[in-house]
């Protein structure tokens, strides 16, 4: 079969209509099955390229998803194939109710009335929330809004999920859960934060976006590893934080290093 | 933040709950609009309205303090304007109670104002007591209302609350910093924080149309319909048009 990565981005810019250039040429190639952390500090681009990812901006360059070109013609296709989770639930979560919400991307796909009740019980159960369906987001908590929000994408069956700040504002168990639940489905992931230890805990690969330009890109221990290089582009590892390697499994955990 | 419920204890079960909400819209709507253009003077079409509307509280098995508490919101302010319409009109006798007058005419009124009104907002109130307020707006979807009109109220009731929060917020900084609202120059303070709270509505507005977008959106807000008009629906109707009909016909 003809190889297709999952992600294929050339020579990407975008500038937003105020003039502030966002992107400036942007290379990336991202393949199925990998977990891939964007980091940078504030104001990188981070987001920005995230958009061009189902074509919500379209900027100067190419953007491939599935060998599909992100043009209006494969908008459709794209946008069912790219769960995109936007950092605020409360953007995410926009319809009266939970089901609603979970529904509106099969509905939107066109599936039956049968398919549709069928994937808004899998996806919530998949996210560990079913009975939800008659509440209203306003009444959830911000962890379970954070896990309808992923519902809401995984209804519409993606084969690429691509998470927003998914660590912004949860706290230490909410965050563990949601790490646990994000390291389950297996399927091609892409998050964007500048929370080094929740990339560490989740990605295999991190690349570095400073002032709109790839700057790094490598295996998440050595980049995260890499204080220096991580300092230069505005991004330091929290106090008391050391990415280390796990000699007994081999995996990459981060441990505390003692004193 | 926590928030009183638009449509508190919409979420129990029994048969009127369970009603296609279109049969509650159309049957709640005909009874309000057969009561409102009632002649004041047929008590007995009242008695039988007021009693219709009791019969469904029965059978909603919703708690009455509840009913009763949502009426002494409204009702007062429609009192409030109604009680002394006695005391100033003329005409239709007169009363004298110690030392003020009451007209005919103006007792007329107020129980005319009283009885419709109490009748119209228990009305209202089983309507959204016994139906959860998305599942109202779909109805009205199937009936053929305009989208756009659903769409807005349904995003209303999204937010309402995420720009009561949001105000909440900033008006807890404000008074963190020691804001005392007492001058009439401190009102530009004011005029701050609404166009504060606009720009952040504008703001989430576009990144909610993103994430609409993000999700296949293609310029019509879709959702998918559960309830079927069947046998008690069609009982329900007959019963909240037929009855109150037959009342201003017969009586």
């Amino acid at each position: 079969m003809h190889h297709r990565p999952a992600v294929e981005i050339k020579d990407l810019y975008y500038a937003y209509p105020d003039g502030t250039i966002a992107l400036r040429g942007i290379d990336l190639t991202i393949e199925e099955g990998e977990s891939v952390g964007i980091v940078g500090p504030n104001a990188a681009g981070k987001s920005t390229l995230l958009l061009h990812l189902n074509g919500i901006l379209v900027g100067r360059g190419e953007v491939k998803i599935f060998g599909l070109p992100v043009e209006k013609k494969n908008l459709r296709e794209i946008r069912h194939r790219v769960g995109l989770v936007f950092q605020d639930p409360d953007d995410q979560l926009f319809s009266p109710t939970v089901f609603d919400d979970v529904a509106f991307g099969p509905i939107n796909m066109g599936l039956t009335p049968e398919e549709i009740l069928a994937e808004v019980s899998r996806a919530l159960e998949e996210v560990g929330l079913e009975g939800v369906e008659g509440r209203s987001a306003h009444h959830l908590s911000y962890g379970q809004k954070k896990r309808v929000s992923i519902a809401t994408v995984l209804s519409m069956r993606p084969d690429l999920l691509v998470l927003d700040e998914p660590s912004s504002n949860l706290d230490p168990r909410t965050r563990r859960e949601f790490s646990e639940l994000l390291q389950g489905m297996k399927i091609t992931k892409i998050m964007v934060t500048h929370d080094l230890p929740f990339v560490f805990e989740n990605c295999d690969r991190v690349v570095i976006l400073s002032q709109g330009r790839l700057v790094a890109d490598g295996d998440a221990f050595s980049i995260l590893s890499d204080e220096d290089l991580l300092f230069q582009h505005g991004l330091e590892l929290p106090y008391g934080f050391y990415p280390a390697r796990n000699e007994r499994t081999g995996d990459l955990r981060d441990l505390y290093r003692e004193n | 933040m926590k928030h009183a419920f638009l449509d508190e204890h919409s979420h129990l079960d029994s048969p009127i709950h369970r009603l296609d909400p279109r049969a509650k819209l159309v049957g709640f709507v005909v009874l309000i609009a057969v009561c409102v253009t009632t002649p004041p003077d047929l008590y007995a079409a009242f008695a039988l309205y007021l009693g219709l509307e009791i019969a469904i509280l029965v059978m909603s098995r919703l708690p009455l303090k509840h009913v009763l508490r949502r009426m002494l919101i409204v009702l007062p302010f429609i009192l409030m304007v109604a009680i002394f319409l006695p005391f100033f009109s003329k005409g239709g006798g007169s009363y004298n109670l110690g030392p003020v007058t009451v007209s005919g005419h103006g007792l007329m009124v107020l129980w005319n104002v009283a009885i419709k009104s109490t009748i119209s907002v228990l009305a209202v109130i089983l309507l959204s007591s016994t139906t959860p307020f998305p599942e109202l707006l779909r109805g009205m979807e199937k009936m053929r209302i305009p989208h756009m009109l659903t769409t807005l109220l349904s995003f209303m009731y999204r937010y309402i609350f995420v720009l009561i929060d949001e105000m909440q917020r900033m008006r807890r900084a404000r008074d963190s910093r020691g804001w005392k609202g007492k001058w009439i120059w401190q009102a530009k303070v004011i005029g701050h924080m609404i166009a504060s709270l606009f720009i952040r509505s504008y703001e989430r507005g576009e990144r909610v149309y993103a994430a609409m977008l993000a999700r296949g959106y293609g310029g019509e807000v879709q959702t998918l319909y559960l309830h079927q008009f069947g046998v008690m629906e069609m009982g329900f109707l007959a019963l909240m048009i037929l009855t109150p009909l037959a009342a201003r016909i017969i009586i």
